[in-house]
């Protein structure tokens, strides 16, 4: 068993940003680049070619060899279907992990993912910014706090457009599914940070929204509907529903109902509108993420959202997955 | 059906007599129903185990001691009493000749319900299921873009009614009222059939608050014929609850959204608001709509005369009903429900 490399306190955090497939990659790197506490490499072997001003390097070894000894930590950035080679990489080199949602494309990835880096004493994190949205926290308090009295219900939608410019997005072989596998787990993961996991999951899904430009049986229109052992019951839109000409991707909302009242929270509500205009001005959920990786990583010990959150939302994936083969609710514990 | 089957004043006056109406349950809903009778200047007559003389005095309704009674006095009957009771009531007026409206949910199982149905054929007589919303503006004009192509083929639709429980004691026996699915979700259940047409499965969940049995809330999804699939939230909130409807249609080729709870043109501050009373929750403020109930009750009434077709029939309050219930049934069970 190897352990994590000592981080030396006085020194930048040596950070490979490994692949930049994901269109987040170009976001982290110019957050990343930007910080006097980090120096950054960043790895593109598919030669995206749109992460720039940054040491953009033309493989994943040329990243890895970047330094003597090698990166403190990576951010994974690459399709869904090539996290686990990258984080089991890392791992074996004892090397601290931010990796791309959904963590894996496979319950068995996901779970053989989080076990090599907790047996390596990494930190792994899954990247879910929208954890860190104010808005997100004002739900967590006011459930947690009472405010909403008993909550027997939430609806949840994370609708946008078909993802544009990377067409792994949609392809079923690198991202692990279509809509259902992009957009559940981000509500999935609030959700699992005040109630824990959920007991049964049941999902429906079609293809028609986006159906010409979506890859071969990715699903673009999703409803997953969970339950928990308290009674309480959540439903999930996933869809791609976002028209293409709308004037932002799209959005996240959530809705909590209780015996004391109603909660709605709008992620991305914040923005200077007008006819087709959408100027957001909210929270850097990005850079609010990055900071919380970057202290996890000189402190040696993850924090939320973990690997471990990471892998219990790839398994209500899962579930929804068997729920849509099989036509009838999943126990989360059976997949 | 279009704005042309509902008759102008001229067509009123040529009317040899008014028309007589029997109300029979004299509850809430009644009171909504008034304002379509009134608008046809129809004669009300009713009929009530409890409620109606004080319905009679305020309406100046010809009050009847009996349901038989009342049947031999009108030509069209609107059946406004709890919903176990509508089978009995819709049967008798039926045999007794006279078309009838009834309130939503025509009956508490699939079987009544398009029994009824049958019933209404056999004899000859129109049979109205009072899914209003239907006449809401706001869904009527979400239907014809559905129609005419505005959004392209309909992929995920959702929709949300927020209310509090009624406050008669029936609604809360589900034995009595089917509860929040089949009492308030009904209507976007209607909503889903209406859009997107039939449905081939049906999954449902339930929620009870354990510290108030009156705070609830129900998700069906409902997966269509068309592959469409939609999501129904109910919810009777705590006492104060603002009544709200949302609707969201997406489409491959665009998105309609509604949120009654968005700007109605009509808007009080929070000082001008305290100062105003606000609604009871039950039903929805439609003051600033051309009145949904009475659309429904003119559009019913000019069917009528004219033998023209609704834009609800007995056959949607049989779908509506028969939905529901598999709804309920995988409530009871846990599964999804083959429809």
């Amino acid at each position: 068993m190897l352990t994590a490399r000592q981080i030396d306190p006085t020194a930048p955090l040596k950070i490979a940003l490994m692949s930049c497939a994901h269109t987040h990659a170009v976001g982290y790197a110019g957050l990343l680049e930007a910080r006097a506490d980090v120096d950054l490499v960043v790895a593109d072997p598919d030669g995206y070619g749109d992460v720039r001003g940054v040491r953009v390097l033309p493989s994943y070894d040329a990243a890895w060899d970047a330094w003597p000894e090698g990166p403190d930590a990576i951010v994974v950035t690459s399709a869904n279907a090539h996290h686990k080679d990258l984080v089991l990489e890392a791992a074996r080199r004892g090397v601290h992990v931010l990796c791309e949602k959904p963590l894996a494309t496979t319950l068995a990835d996901a779970g053989a993912m989080v076990e090599a880096c907790r047996d390596a004493g990494v930190v792994l994190m899954t990247a879910f910014p929208v954890h860190f949205a104010p808005e997100v926290t004002a739900l967590r308090a006011a459930i947690s706090d009472g405010s909403l009295g008993e909550v027997v219900g939430l609806t949840g939608t994370n609708n946008g457009k078909l993802p544009a410019g990377r067409d792994w997005f949609t392809d079923v072989e690198l991202a692990g599914g279509g809509a259902m596998v992009d957009h559940t787990v981000h509500i999935a993961e609030i959700l699992d940070s005040v109630f824990g996991p959920p007991a049964t999951v049941h999902a429906v899904t079609n293809r028609i929204l986006y159906a010409e430009r979506a890859g071969e049986g990715a699903e673009t229109g999703g409803l997953v509907t969970l339950t928990y052992d308290s009674g309480l019951i959540a439903t999930i839109d996933c869809s791609w529903s976002q028209p293409a000409d709308a004037p932002t991707w799209g959005g996240l909302r959530l809705q909590a109902l209780g015996t004391g009242g109603q909660l709605q929270i709008d992620a991305f509500a914040q923005h200077v509108g007008g006819h087709d205009q959408w100027l957001p001005y909210g929270t850097n959920t990005d850079a609010l993420l990055l900071d919380a990786f970057l202290d996890a990583v000189r402190a040696g010990e993850a924090v939320d959202p973990t690997g471990e959150v990471g892998l219990r939302t790839v398994a209500v994936v899962a579930a929804a997955q068997e729920s849509v083969r099989t036509g009838q609710p999943v126990a989360v514990a059976e997949v | 059906m279009n704005p042309s089957a509902i008759p102008d004043a001229d067509a009123q006056q040529e009317a040899p007599r008014p028309l007589r109406v029997g109300i029979v349950g004299t509850g809430g809903i009644s009171r909504a129903h008034l304002p379509g009778w009134t608008e046809l200047g129809a004669q009300l007559h009713c009929f009530s185990l409890s409620g109606a003389e004080e319905f009679a005095a305020e309406t100046g309704a010809v009050l009847h001691s009996t349901l038989e009674e009342l049947l031999a006095a009108v030509d069209v009957v609107d059946v406004c009493t709890p919903t176990p009771e509508h089978p009995g009531v819709v049967r008798a007026a039926l045999d007794a000749g006279k078309d009838v409206i009834c309130e939503k949910p025509l009956a508490l199982t699939g079987e009544e319900a398009r029994e009824l149905a049958e019933h209404a054929e056999r004899v000859g007589r129109r049979l109205f299921p009072a899914h209003v919303v239907r006449y809401f503006p706001q869904y009527a004009a979400a239907k014809r873009a559905v129609d005419t192509g505005a959004v392209g083929e309909l992929a995920v639709l959702r929709f949300e009614r927020t209310g509090s429980l009624p406050d008669r004691s029936w609604y809360a026996d589900e034995e009595l009222s089917g509860g929040i699915v089949m009492d308030q979700m009904i209507h976007d259940i209607d909503q889903a059939l209406w859009l997107a047409g039939p449905v081939s499965s049906v999954y449902a969940q339930q929620s009870v608050a354990s510290s108030d049995a009156a705070v609830s809330t129900a998700h069906v999804v409902l997966t269509h014929r068309s592959g469409a699939i939609s999501h129904c939230r109910g919810f009777w909130g705590p006492q104060g609850t603002r009544f709200r409807y949302t609707f969201e249609l997406a489409g491959d080729g665009g998105l309609l959204q509604y949120d009654s709870a968005g700007d109605p043109g009509i808007v009080f501050d929070e000082v001008a608001s305290a100062r105003r009373g606000s609604g009871d929750g039950f039903l929805p403020d439609v003051s600033t709509l051309r009145d949904p109930y009475a659309a429904e009750i003119v559009e019913f009434a000019a069917a009528l005369s004219t033998g023209a077709p609704t834009r609800v029939d007995a056959a949607d309050g049989v779908a509506a009903v028969e939905i529901s219930r598999a709804a309920l049934e995988s409530l009871r069970t846990g599964r999804s429900i083959a429809c």
